[in-house]
């Protein structure tokens, strides 16, 4: 049966930009939004662009990936034709473990040759947008390009890791380099679109010679004599460097427009189903300027804060300023104030703990304080 | 075909003629109930956790939502290989069809597919009521009394007896006789309308009913009592938690507020019996800065900006700056505009209120005989500063200013 001729390689761990959040869990996996894993959005976008087939490559800690992603039912990936393929390490004796993304690729050909696909997405998991991949791979098809680099024009923050930066003429890619200079510039978000021959011949040719970097090494070494484009996002993107950026770009869906971007109508975020109650509020609540998943039942003072799935707000308790995970519990008269808590955690009645902005407070995953 | 122990057949076919717009479009198990269910997601939520696995679901009146909705049983894990979610509407034969008739009728007509179950037990249902029950323990009562028939029942009070199916049964619980709506009631047992049959009586009995051209093929008037004077065995269950008919629109509204109430035993948070869903693509719910929710239910896709009190929102409610809902449902999509007041009303599904419009009043702002809930049908425009007083039931736009 045919099947899209577009195909998604999604890299489901980077590294451990976020310390603890992926200590434990891939980059794909960590929670954001209130409601959502990274991979959601790697997963919806793909979807919403017609994909029927996802191989997403994962290297460790990926159990809380294949828990969430399952069959892939969530995003319509449980399929008989296509769907949602894991690509775990391989091991066999006389075989290294990968460590780029050249190894990650060719790890994947077996994937790559089987999907069915003449065009494959390839994907990194630290991209958090609502970007309309139908489009993008429209123009790589008008275009005739090798490659198109999805880009976004803005200033780079502070502290961020090196990126991709385009030298664009007229969406043609004339310069690759990479920077982390805070400027305003073009810079590659991690996802571009590329014909199937094309990244097998050049995926196998790298690993050959025994390079690490598909980006860097390979595409950014070839621009002379590959046809690269890029297709701008002009919308929201974060990308997740470190736990700033990931508590920064969280309270930034706290702004309308921010939301309305990300959570484009007519392109649906979708996550794993938890049929939870709606969110309760109590009679004495007040919740000022707060993202809230399901299941939550608030009775205390929320301010300024993402609630995920399941929260529970006790009595006089108040909380400013946090990111509370899935099953927080935060009991009667408790006060939190910028304050990242992991999965599951419960804090007792009456503790006080208190962040900063600048250094936020960290509770462990399944901890009871 | 591996037979199956229970098939459950869920009666879904009915108008719902009494809550008027609110099921002129659609059949009234599909009528969306607190927050983020439809009616129907309760019987089918109670079968998955029951351990029933194939359900036949009856339709005929607007089934095309429900269709839609129900779908392959996917939320309810009813997508099997071996049994699953079946729709069942009318249907022709070469001598001729017919619409259901009646309830029994409606299971008569399906017999065949019973048949490829083969079934040691029917259980019946309607999509009418909110409430979670094991049927297991039902199944298990049935069993153990060796009954051909158990009609799980409601200890009403005396005063609300007349209004339902009464069960006169003796202190074992083998009833012996059954009055619809009686003026002077014997017995305080209220039929919910869920029967277990043993498989081969149910077929014997509703063969027989057909036979009858004087019956109006309806469990409750006309099986129950043929089978109580042929002295089969019949036995009442009792249930004893929450249970409510969701048939008007008081009814209705008040059944949702109910999930406010702490006192009222309905917990749709238990773990153990989660009451499965259709879920969407909705990004979660924004409070803001000058929004105060209090005592409500919020579902995802709400944006929140104004004032919300003890009021239930469906998914993707907006209500903007200054805007006020109160003691009301607001059901999916909707829309109340600025400074606009909702109160003690049912907005249908994407209708828009309008900037400054009043819709409802307080029960004491009117006379207490006319007073009820206001309804605005849904995909409405209810115009600015318009006002919609109590119990007004809207099927078409309301103009700018005014008055209905």
């Amino acid at each position: 049966m045919r099947t899209s001729s577009l195909a998604g390689l999604i890299f489901a761990n980077s590294d451990d930009k976020l310390k603890k959040l992926t200590a434990n869990r891939s980059m794909a996996s960590v929670p954001f939004g209130a409601r959502y894993r990274i991979v959601d959005f790697a997963l919806s976008n793909l979807v919403n662009a017609g994909v029927t087939s996802v191989g997403i490559i994962t290297k460790e800690n990926y159990r809380s990936l294949m828990d969430h992603v399952g069959n892939g039912i969530s995003w319509d990936l449980d399929r008989k034709n296509g769907g949602v393929y894991f690509i775990p390490p391989y091991y066999k004796r006389g075989v290294k473990r990968f460590s780029g993304t050249v190894s990650a690729i060719a790890g994947s050909t077996e994937y790559i040759e089987k999907c069915g696909a003449d065009y494959i997405v390839l994907y990194d998991s630290h991209v958090i947008a609502n970007i309309d991949l139908s489009a993008a791979f429209k123009q790589h098809k008008e275009t005739g390009a090798d490659i198109t680099v999805v880009y976004r024009n803005g200033i780079l923050p502070e502290k961020s890791t090196e990126k991709m930066i385009l030298g664009l003429e007229d969406n043609r890619v004339k310069e690759i380099t990479f920077s982390e200079e805070s400027k305003e510039t073009s810079f590659g978000i991690g996802v571009s679109i590329i014909g199937k021959d094309l990244l097998l011949k050049l995926v196998s040719e790298a690993d050959e010679d025994g390079l690490t970097s598909f980006a860097r090494e390979v595409i950014a070494e070839k621009i002379s004599e590959l046809k690269i484009y890029g297709f701008e996002h002009s919308e929201y993107v974060a990308v997740m460097d470190n736990t700033a950026t990931y508590y920064e770009e969280s309270m930034a869906l706290l702004q309308s427009d921010v939301r309305k971007q990300l959570f484009n109508k007519k392109r649906p975020i979708f996550t794993k189903v938890r049929d939870g109650m709606p969110t309760r509020y109590g009679i004495s609540a007040s919740v000022k300027n707060c993202l809230i998943g399901d299941d939550c039942v608030i009775e205390g003072t929320v301010k300024n804060s993402i609630l995920f799935r399941g929260a529970r707000i006790g009595k006089g308790a108040v909380v400013e300023n946090c990111i509370l995970m899935q099953e927080a519990v935060i009991a009667d008269g408790a006060t939190l104030c910028n304050v990242i808590a992991d999965k599951n955690v419960f804090v007792d009645e009456n503790i006080v703990l208190k962040g900063t902005k600048e250094k936020l407070c960290f509770i462990d995953k399944n901890q009871t304080l | 075909m591996k037979s199956k122990k229970c098939v459950a057949m869920l009666l879904a076919g009915g108008q719902g003629s009494r809550l008027g717009v609110l099921t002129s479009k659609i059949a009234k198990p599909a009528v969306p109930y607190g927050g983020k269910y439809r009616i129907i997601d309760f019987p089918l939520s109670n079968c998955t956790n029951s351990g029933i696995d194939t359900v036949g679901i009856l339709t005929q009146y607007k089934p095309l939502e429900l269709n839609d909705y129900v779908a392959s049983g996917k939320p309810w894990d009813l997508n099997r290989t071996d049994g699953g979610v079946h729709i069942l509407p009318p249907y022709h034969t070469a001598e001729g069809g017919n619409w259901y008739k009646g309830t029994a009728n409606a299971i008569y007509q399906n017999l065949e597919f019973l048949e490829r179950y083969n079934p040691e037990y029917v259980l019946i249902l309607s999509g009418d009521h909110i409430y979670k029950m094991d049927y297991a323990q039902m199944l298990s009562q049935h069993i153990e009394t060796g009954a051909d028939c158990t009609i799980a029942v409601l200890d009403v009070s005396l005063e609300e007896a007349s209004r339902f199916g009464i069960m006169n049964a003796h202190d074992d619980g083998t009833i012996y006789e059954f009055e619809e709506k009686p003026k002077v009631p014997k017995s305080t047992l209220a039929s919910m309308g869920i029967y277990i049959f043993t498989w081969e009586k149910l077929k014997y009995y509703l063969t027989e009913d057909e036979k009858n051209p004087d019956s109006s093929n309806d469990f409750g008037k006309n099986v129950i009592p043929m089978m109580l004077s042929d002295n089969q065995l019949l036995k009442v269950f009792r249930f004893n938690d929450y249970w409510k008919d969701v048939g008007t629109v008081d009814s209705l509204w008040e059944a949702n507020l109910d999930l406010l109430n702490p006192k009222i035993d309905l917990n749709l948070a238990d773990k153990n019996w989660k009451i499965y869903s259709k879920n969407t693509g909705m990004p979660p719910q924004y409070i803001s800065e000058d929004a105060q929710v209090e005592n409500s239910l919020v579902t995802d896709g709400c944006e929140i900006f104004g004032k919300v009190d003890y009021s239930v929102l469906f998914k993707n409610v907006t209500v903007e700056e200054d805007a006020e809902v109160l003691y009301s449902l607001v059901m999916p999509g909707a829309v109340i505009k600025k400074g606009a007041k909702v109160q003690y009303s049912i907005i249908a599904e994407n209708s828009i209120i309008e900037e400054g419009a009043v819709v409802g009043e307080e029960p004491n702002a009117t006379g207490d005989e006319n007073w009820g809930i206001a309804v605005i049908g849904d995909n409405l425009t209810v115009g600015k500063n318009s006002k919609i007083t109590a119990s007004q039931m809207i099927t078409e736009d309301v103009k700018e200013g005014e008055e209905v």
